[in-house]
């Protein structure tokens, strides 16, 4: 055996291995940087204030309460709006199109629009509503969400129910029953926490979403409900602020940063639990 | 009350099934076609946004590095250039630190280390882009042009070819800060994908090249990597089509400029960026429809990338079953 | 040379009542270009218990399956032939599918009970056909529990998930359920094949109690079963069925070489 030629190769795996571990390390740093620094600015920013009052003009302080609320409705609505459809087409790619070339084209179609810029559905929307109706709304801006939503439903649905095992269908055909009554029955129950899981996980995604907001309900500075008017929402009015010479402006964005990040990773955490409960 | 015969009570039930389980296949069908509806209507509706501006500029549009509003007078070049390069520079720096996290989890880390470090890198893709937005206006452009950008111009500024790219003073926001704050965030998208089909690699290979006597890396460089060359390619694909059409992240510390800057520590644009900046000030209807157009070319790009992707990674999934 | 196998002599297997319920004839049977059955044919008497019996991949489950059709489920699958059920040829496309798969039902090897209470999985399937009362449907679900040997043991936790029971008493619950929707024949597909000896052998007794109401076409990879169980038991080999005959024959004096080779432990 050519005991130099082992060494050397030794060596150089030593090197690639440790070239991999320093990039991990290199992500993971990263990571802690950014959280770190959004959790220790924001949280020096949070007060009772926030849930509290408005959107302030410059040199006011102020709140980010109809921020809040316009996010909660407009993500409530892309849900309400964009969840049915999502889990009906990913039903339809799960049970009858897996061998399709329908079924094929729709899911191909999907994770281009999962992976899709999110600016450019903004500007869909624009076009489709915003330009046609006269002016930004939260019609908009949830409808946009929910073309963000969209799929995501579907591809979560998709796979939690070709996990599914196949004998559960087949038990329900052997007793006489019809496709929709075992699809609806046995087969949604069985895939439940993924289909639920797939739901958070859209969730987050549109939680943190600006880009398609920025085109559709823009931002409001007051408190408003009416939904046909523009709204105001968390990572508009973080965009704006920050973008402003404004300290007071500044310490609101990063609040509303902060609440953010916490909201998305606890729906990260709560989506794994869930994912490791049901394994 | 008697119950029905068997035979009589199931042929009338069958009857009735058959029509509901059609008229369910046609509601999930028509849910799915909705979806299709929705990309094909992106499409068209940024196409026909964005038709002023081609019907008066035509192929000028693409080529033509103006951008002035008061003369109604623009190009995509530039805002073409910087998302091309923006998005080239984050692979740089993503593509290889993927590679080294998904063979780190494959080859170094012990099964039970696997886990938490494989979700931590998802979070990463998690953070919603406009907290790296905001990290990066606040936090790391001032690190930038405190620490790294001085630096960067003093010793390799005076070099000859790639001298130029550079030089300029330290602003911290610019084109090179928002590449690499593109590629951390295009880390994530690359290195799960790389991740999970060097998982899937059958065990019974990676143990034959073992037993051979080979090193893990070797294992990686020779077994590895060519088992999974087509999803290799698609998870980069990916990741390409993730950072072209990334707004938030950049929009902050790009600099908005409408100049074409040969160096990396100026000011630049992308087609994302322009876009997010400029809508609200777009003043005339050629102005908007510019916009428009430039998401448009957006939108094409990023398709096509992402079809590649997509037909790369398929082939793999139909390879390992 | 006679063989030694334990036949348990609780309940006997009872004589077929001699009516006709199944006949196949020339059955073929294709998955994609590939032929697995080879021109079988053969009788199920009414109210008897026939067993499948064969080396893996000879072609019993795939027999099994074609009698209710559950291969039309998979386009790439196709049968030729017929399957006569009291007369009339279930394969044909007029068949109404509805109809056969509620007179034939099928048990599974792995047991399939729904995320539904044990109530519920049994009057899922009920409820498609009939409309009962509560009462009604309370007694129907009492009496498939019965005749399944299950209702002592869950008579109290009908409201419970059927998840939360053991591998035996699920199996058990499956064949309530199925016997829940008053078919005529029960195909069971190695249904004891993943369980243990006690339940194996309440779920024998239950199929011998209640061949009197049902006719039972049961497949089986172990020997005694069939021996115990069954009135008729058919051998197949390679998609072939070889030879079918009552206990004496099969397992005491086969005419076929092949399957004298088989029941003896020669190969399989």
């Amino acid at each position: 055996m050519n005991r130099s030629l082992m060494r050397q190769r030794r060596i150089v795996n030593f090197i690639a291995l440790c070239g991999a571990t320093a990039a991990t390390l290199f992500g993971l740093v990263w990571l802690v940087w950014i959280l770190w620094t959004t959790l220790e600015k924001g949280a020096t920013s949070l007060n009772l204030q926030l849930f509290t009052d408005m959107t302030p003009p410059p040199g006011t302080e102020g709140g980010l309460l109809n921020a809040f609320f316009g996010s909660a409705a407009m993500i409530g609505l892309a849900v309400l709006i964009g969840t049915p459809i999502g889990i009906l087409a990913g039903t339809y790619l799960a049970e009858f199109g897996l061998r399709s070339k329908i079924g094929g084209v729709i899911r191909f179609v999907n994770d281009i629009l999962l992976s899709a810029p999110s600016i450019i559905i903004g500007l869909f929307i624009y076009e489709l509503v915003v330009r046609q109706v006269g002016h930004f709304s939260g019609y908009a801006g949830a409808l946009a969400l929910a073309v963000i939503l969209l799929p995501v439903v579907v591809r979560t649905t998709d796979e939690s129910l070709r996990l599914v095992p196949n004998e559960l269908r087949e038990a329900g055909l052997s007793l006489g029953l019809p496709k929709w009554k075992i699809i609806s029955n046995v087969v949604y129950r069985a895939g439940a926490t993924g289909v639920a899981t797939g739901v958070l996980l859209a969730i987050a995604r549109i939680s943190g979403e600006t880009a398609p907001l920025l085109f559709t309900a823009l931002n409001n500075q007051f408190w408003s409900t009416d939904m046909n008017a523009p709204m105001a929402n968390i990572p508009v009015v973080i965009f704006q602020y920050a973008m402003s010479p404004y300290d007071h402006w500044h310490a609101l964005a990063w609040a509303g940063a902060f609440i953010v990040t916490v909201f998305v990773l606890l729906l990260s955490i709560v989506t794994r639990v869930l994912l490791k409960t049901r394994k | 009350m008697p119950t029905q015969a068997a035979g009589q009570g199931h042929r009338s039930a069958y009857v009735s099934s058959a029509f509901a389980d059609r008229l369910f296949l046609w509601l999930t069908a028509g849910a799915g076609w909705i979806v299709f509806a929705v990309l094909v209507g992106t499409a068209i509706s940024m196409a026909y946004g964005g038709r002023e501006a081609f019907q008066t500029f035509g192929w000028n549009f693409i080529v033509s590095s103006d951008w002035d509003a008061v003369n109604h007078k623009f190009g995509a070049l530039i805002p073409i250039y910087g998302t091309l390069l923006s998005s080239a520079i984050a692979l740089l720096i993503a593509v290889p630190i993927s590679f080294g996290i998904a063979t780190f989890l494959a080859e170094v880390a012990p099964p039970w280390l696997r886990g938490p470090i494989g979700m931590a890198i998802e979070l990463l893709a998690g953070i919603p882009s406009i907290i790296y937005g905001m990290w990066g206006l606040f936090i790391f452009a001032p690190f930038m042009a405190a620490t790294v950008e001085p630096w960067l111009t003093e010793n390799l500024g005076p070099w000859p070819i790639i001298g130029p790219l550079f030089v300029g003073p330290p602003l911290g926001i610019g084109m090179l800060t928002a590449a690499i704050i593109l590629g951390i965030m295009t880390i994530p998208f690359i290195s799960s994908v790389m991740r999970d089909v060097f998982q899937a690699v059958p065990p019974s290979l990676r143990e034959s090249a073992f037993a051979m006597g080979a090193t893990p890396w070797e294992v990686v460089r020779k077994v590895t990597l060519p088992h999974t060359r087509s999803a290799v390619v698609g998870a980069i694909f990916l990741g390409l089509g993730r950072a072209l059409g990334e707004t938030m992240a950049v929009t902050f510390v790009l600099g908005n400029a409408h100049d074409f800057s040969a160096s990396l520590l100026m000011p630049g644009n992308s087609i994302a960026a322009t876009i997010a900046n400029e809508f609200t000030e777009a003043d005339s209807p050629i102005y908007l429809s510019s916009l428009i157009a430039l998401g448009f070319l957006l939108f094409v790009v990023t398709f096509i990338v992402l079809a590649i992707a997509k037909i790369m990674l398929s082939r793999v999934e139909r390879r390992m079953g | 040379m006679s063989l030694m196998l334990d036949v348990s002599d609780k309940v006997a297997p009872q004589a077929a009542s001699g009516a006709l319920k199944i006949a196949v004839r020339d059955l073929d049977f294709y998955y994609g270009k590939s032929r697995a059955l080879n021109k079988v044919s053969f009788d199920i008497q009414a109210n008897s218990i026939t067993a499948i019996i064969g080396p893996s991949g000879c072609g019993k489950s795939t027999l099994l399956r074609v009698l209710n059709r559950m291969y039309a489920l998979y386009p790439e699958q196709s049968a030729q032939g017929s399957v006569l059920l009291d007369g009339q040829d279930v394969l044909a496309p007029s068949y109404d599918i509805g109809e056969l798969r509620a007179r034939v039902g099928m048990v599974f090897q792995k047991p399939t009970p729904f995320n539904l209470t044990i109530f519920e999985n049994i009057a899922f399937g009920v409820r498609h056909y009939e409309r009962l009362s509560k009462t009604q449907m309370a007694e129907r679900v009492e009496e498939a529990l019965t005749q399944a040997a299950l209702w002592d043991e869950v008579k109290d936790k009908l409201k419970q998930s059927a998840l939360a029971l053991s591998g035996g008493q699920q199996q058990r619950l499956c064949i309530a359920r199925t016997l829940a929707v008053k078919p005529e024949v029960i195909l069971l597909d190695e249904p004891t094949s993943a369980l243990d000896p006690v339940s194996t052998a309440k779920i024998e007794e239950l199929i011998l109690e209640q061949s009197h109401a049902f006719t039972f076409v049961i497949v089986t990879h172990n020997l005694q079963q069939a021996a115990r169980i069954a009135n008729r038991t058919a051998f197949m080999l390679m998609g072939d069925l070889v030879e079918i005959g009552d206990h004496e024959q099969m397992f005491v004096n086969p005419q076929n070489e092949h399957t004298r080779a088989y029941v003896t432990g020669r190969f399989g």
